[in-house]
């Protein structure tokens, strides 16, 4: 129990700051980065849950454009190396786990006669 | 294509597809609760709130499936391109269909006690240890948190902001997403199937995941190797180009490049469509703009711009003929930079102003 409520508590910590991450960059940061968001303010509370999920991602890419530290050519280098790496990894995981849960698997006597194992108490 | 952003850049084909969309969850959700009781064994549903869980579970399934689908399909066979298109929405419409399924169990299985039914999700079943019994909401869990990261991030905001390279990594979690979904079946609904149907549609549908994307892989491998490194690498020959269509060649360092014939002339660009990374040396060139295959970004081939007042660019190359072989300069110029096209020998030039 303690576990399970120290982890529901952490989540409430991620989505507080979350949320104050959201309230820094949608009203503040994405104006001083993003040309096309100046003007454009119907379409902001649509990023709030994705800011609430990803804020350390939001955070790390705010400075890096801020500071323009990355370099331009890597926004135009598609993820492709990986792609086979994901497939594999994906297909054997789902054959082992499929074939564990089949072994595992226990058949139900649902169709069974019941049986008195005793006698009862009323009467 | 971005001008200023909005919530949703409708057009009739987003709307035609989504329209389809709707109606096949409608479909399936009333199909396996008023048609299939019998057929998915699932008559023994206790009450309404686990009947419409399990339905809104398995639809959510199929959806993932399907999505999964989508990609490889439209990698092995052009024709499948069109359901890439607006492949987002499916995603967003999945995720919400599996946090329905996550609300009835939640609000039926954990609702009724003292402690908090979050709380009581993570504790009702710790038996970590063994795999009969073992708490399959975990994997359910998971799945969920990734299908909601990818449907909160898919506005284009986050591509341009997270840049798609970045986009496309964290998107990979759909591949541990729907691992996550057959651990939750397996352990899960799986175990307590008598009758086959159901299993038989689930190993199917993971089976055809599976099966398209190794095949997409596999066939991906087949292409040209990177050329050996050099400051100019050898694209073609100056007569295999075909007007309007590129080829696409690979650099030493992994970067693709476009070479376009254009009007008799050449002009290279970036492979990678800033939008999503689309194929764009897979694109047709129409009134001196190439279009992606995948969402209709288009582009100058000359510049590596987005007509006007759209504001996409990608980075062009500079081209040479070196007897007949057509050469490409491996360092990129900046995004947008324009480049005189390459006139063939023997093509009469049209229309190579630079533009304003």
């Amino acid at each position: 129990m303690d576990i399970a409520q120290a982890i529901v508590m952490a989540l409430q910590g991620w989505g507080i700051i979350g949320a104050l991450v959201a309230a820094a960059f949608l009203t503040v940061g994405i104006d001083r980065i993003d040309e096309d968001a100046r003007g454009a303010y119907i379409f902001r509370p649509l990023l709030i849950p994705g800011v609430l999920m990803i804020w350390p991602l939001v955070l790390w890419r705010w400075w890096r454009i801020e500071t323009q530290a990355a370099p331009w050519a890597a926004r135009y280098r598609p993820v492709r190396a990986s792609y086979g790496l994901a497939v594999i990894a994906m297909s054997a995981g789902i054959i082992a786990i499929v074939i564990a849960g089949l072994s595992v698997r226990q058949t139900w006597p649902a169709d069974a006669v019941p049986v008195q194992l005793s006698e009862g108490t009323d009467g | 294509m971005s001008v200023k952003y909005i919530p949703v850049q409708w057009n009739a084909n987003k709307w035609f597809y989504d329209a389809i969309m709707l109606a096949g969850v409608a479909a399936f959700l009333w199909v396996f609760l008023h048609v299939t009781p019998d057929v998915l064994d699932h008559e023994r549903a206790i009450n309404p709130q686990i009947h419409n869980a399990r339905a809104f579970g398995a639809c959510a399934f199929v959806m993932l499936t399907v999505i999964l689908c989508i990609g490889p399909l439209a990698r092995l066979d052009r024709r499948f391109l069109p359901l890439l298109y607006n492949r987002r929405h499916f995603g967003v419409m999945t995720a919400f269909v599996a946090l329905t399924h996550a609300g009835y169990i939640l609000n039926w299985y954990f609702n009724f006690s003292s402690s908090d039914k979050y709380v009581g999700l993570l504790y009702a079943n710790s038996s970590f240890g063994q795999l009969a019994g073992f708490p399959f909401e975990v994997f359910g869990i998971f799945s969920l948190i990734c299908l909601l990261i990818l449907a909160t991030t898919s506005h284009d905001f986050w591509l341009k902001f997270l840049t798609p390279p970045v986009w496309k990594r964290l998107h990979y979690l759909i591949y541990a997403s729907y691992f996550s979904v057959a651990a939750h079946i397996s352990l899960g609904i799986l175990q307590d199937q008598q009758n086959h149907v159901f299993t038989a549609l689930f190993l199917g549908g993971a089976g055809a995941v599976i099966v398209l994307h190794l095949a997409a892989w596999w066939a991906e491998r087949g292409e040209a190797a990177a050329a050996a490194k050099g400051d100019w690498v050898a694209v073609a020959n100056a007569s295999a180009f075909r007007e309007g269509f590129a080829k696409i060649t690979r650099l030493p360092n992994g970067d693709r490049v476009a070479v376009f014939l254009m009007e008799g002339q050449l002009s290279a660009i970036a492979n990678a469509c800033a939008h999503q990374n689309g194929p764009l040396g897979e694109g047709k060139i129409i009134d001196c703009l190439v279009t992606c295959p995948w969402h209709g970004f288009q582009y100058d081939v000359r510049s590596g711009r987005s007509p006007a007042p759209f504001t996409e660019k990608v980075p062009t190359y500079n081209l040479r003929l070196s007897g007949d072989t057509v050469e490409v300069d491996a360092d990129a110029n900046p995004p947008g930079t324009y480049v005189e096209p390459l006139t063939l020998p023997g093509a009469a030039p049209q229309g190579s102003e630079a533009p304003a």
